[in-house]
């Protein structure tokens, strides 16, 4: 133990401030930045409120009302209707089939660091080269997939293999499964070691680690932020067919180019209506998890 | 059982948890482990359960020089191996069934792993195991529905059910009732003797070590300070063994736990 001399008064002495230019610095790069983005971005509120403008809304609310309720145009919305709610659960199997596994590849605590790697990959360069390799991939693969947004993706696969609602799915698929991919990673990341480092001391095969440690403790917020992608992919559905994706969209852009407003406000509070369910819907499977969970 | 020959274990190239240590394990020994914490107690026990490699020295399970095995082959060396740590390390969600036939994951296909959270494999081995540790009726029990003690003797089934031939207990009592630790340290020695396992035990509590263990080990600063029978360890070893130390102990350990919800910026994703 240090002895402290009572004599100097050590205590009179303040540790010393840190004190940094940065908040500084970045107060003014953010004030900077602000008045940059309004002047590049355009932003002028008054357009809405001019003669031309204010002739404009009124012409499209108007157009709205009342909305069309009529049987000729109900009786065409099934199909899209359906097909929109299918290419969203399609979209979501094929996110989470892609994305699942990336995401293993891409959790550090699986693949290269942390206790479990420590006495496997001690002592070997070529192992470590190779699961980091294997990491690097699975992450650049999955940026990539999200960074393109699924609306291009979309137009892409319309060009690869024509209109409908294949696309839409593949679409929904490769955009989802940058997302999953990468949130259920970090989720796999943050799971108690505690329970796999036991796991490992028994002998368990990493894959009995992932099965018995890992997706136990993952799973309720994996199923619940999976759920949240479904919602998310019944909205992105209903835009993709403005790019000939088939679905709920697809009538959508018909109607909005044929300027029948009233017809549009039909179809949007469709998409309301189905996007309050399938919400509605995943809150209550999302609460029988948690629910259980604490019990 | 084991043979360590001038083991060392560096942290960051610079934090010596370990030093130099030799130590020889007889099969079917008991014996516990002592110190003041950051003796380097725990960091022994994941060398010697092979999930960290030392940094230097030589370890040697069953005269199987370990420091070169990968994959399968050391897998097949750690279901040798039971492990019983101070925090249970149990998957709170699972039934105590599939806790406890954790321990046969070693020895199971991933098929029947994975079957067997449908449908317990061998649920009568998990019956029995928790027969011995004396709470059968738990067995369909979501594990974090137990308390603390109970939770430590499922841990201590499933290392019944791995079957190996030494377990370690890494201060297997410090989180449970100091009423039950006396308990559950019997426990432990019951069933080492009866099935003929050699047991090497971390313990903060001097009294159990030295009223169960026939031999016990003083570690301080990664270095053996005493290694006797246990009648022949007096104060004065004891006094060294802690010397300075013993304050630390009564602040560090909360003051840590207090510490980590404020530090992780990220949401609890385990409850």
């Amino acid at each position: 133990m240090p002895s402290y001399a009572p004599s100097a008064p050590a205590s009179l002495a303040l540790p010393r401030r840190h004190s940094s230019y940065f908040p500084v610095v970045f107060s003014v790069l953010f004030l900077l930045t602000f008045a940059g983005s309004y002047r590049l971005a355009q932003v002028q509120p008054l357009l809405l409120f001019d003669a031309e403008g204010r002739r404009n809304i009124w012409k499209f609310v108007a157009g709205m009302f009342p909305p069309d309720l009529s049987w000729s145009f109900l009786s065409l919305l099934g199909r899209p209707i359906l097909e929109t709610i299918q290419i969203s659960i399609m979209g979501t199997v094929v996110a989470v089939a892609i994305g699942f596994p990336l995401g293993l590849l891409a959790t550090s605590s699986l693949t290269f660091k942390g206790i479990l790697n420590e006495r496997e990959l001690a002592n070997s360069r070529p192992r470590v080269l190779l699961r980091k390799t294997s990491y690097l991939l699975a992450r650049a693969a999955l940026s990539l997939f999200r960074t393109i947004p699924e609306f291009i993706w979309a137009f892409m696969f319309v060009r690869a293999v024509g209109l409908g609602p294949f696309p839409g799915v593949l679409a929904i698929g490769i955009a989802y499964a940058g997302m999953l991919g990468k949130v259920y990673s970090e989720m796999l990341e943050h799971v108690n070691p505690g329970p796999l480092e036991a796991l490992q001391a028994t002998g368990a095969s990493k894959l009995a680690i992932i099965v018995y440690g890992l997706m136990p403790q993952a799973l309720p917020n994996v199923v619940s932020y999976t759920l949240y992608r479904w919602e998310c992919a019944v909205r992105a559905s209903a835009i993709l067919g403005f790019v000939g994706a088939g679905g709920i969209g697809q009538q959508l852009e018909i109607s909005m180019r044929m300027f029948d407003f009233s017809q549009v406000i039909t179809l949007v509070a469709i998409l309301f209506v189905m996007v309050a369910g399938v919400d509605a819907l995943s809150a209550r499977a999302r609460r029988a998890i948690l629910g259980r969970q604490r019990v | 059982m084991y043979q360590l020959n001038q083991v060392s274990k560096v942290f960051g190239g610079r934090t010596i948890a370990v030093d130099d240590l030799d130590l020889k394990v007889r099969r079917g020994e008991k014996l516990a482990l002592i110190g003041p914490s950051g003796a380097g107690k725990t960091t022994l026990f994941r060398m010697l359960n092979l999930t960290i490699p030392p940094t230097s020295g030589t370890l040697l399970f069953d005269a199987l020089n370990v420091s070169s095995l990968h994959g399968r082959r050391l897998r097949e060396v750690r279901r040798r191996i039971g492990t019983v740590y101070q925090q249970h390390n149990l998957v709170p969600r699972l039934q105590v069934v599939h806790n406890v036939l954790s321990g046969r994951l070693g020895a199971w296909s991933i098929w029947r792993s994975v079957r067997s959270l449908i449908r317990p494999q061998e649920a009568d081995l998990a019956y029995e195991a928790l027969s011995q540790v004396g709470i059968p009726e738990k067995l369909y029990d979501r594990t974090e529905t137990l308390s603390g003690g109970q939770q430590q003797r499922v841990a201590i089934a499933r290392a019944l059910v791995q079957n190996p031939e030494v377990i370690l207990a890494d201060e297997p009592v410090s989180s449970v009732d100091p009423a039950l630790a006396a308990g559950i340290v019997k426990l432990l020695i019951e069933l080492s003797e009866t099935y003929r396992k050699t047991l090497i035990m971390n313990l903060h509590s001097v009294d159990l070590a030295l009223a169960h263990f026939p031999r016990i080990i003083g570690l301080r600063d990664g270095k053996i300070s005493f290694d006797l029978p246990a009648a022949e360890v007096t104060d004065e070893h004891l006094a060294v063994l802690y010397a300075g130390s013993q304050t630390e102990i009564g602040e560090e350990v909360p003051s840590l736990a207090e510490l980590r919800p404020v530090r992780s910026c990220q949401p609890r994703l385990t409850t």
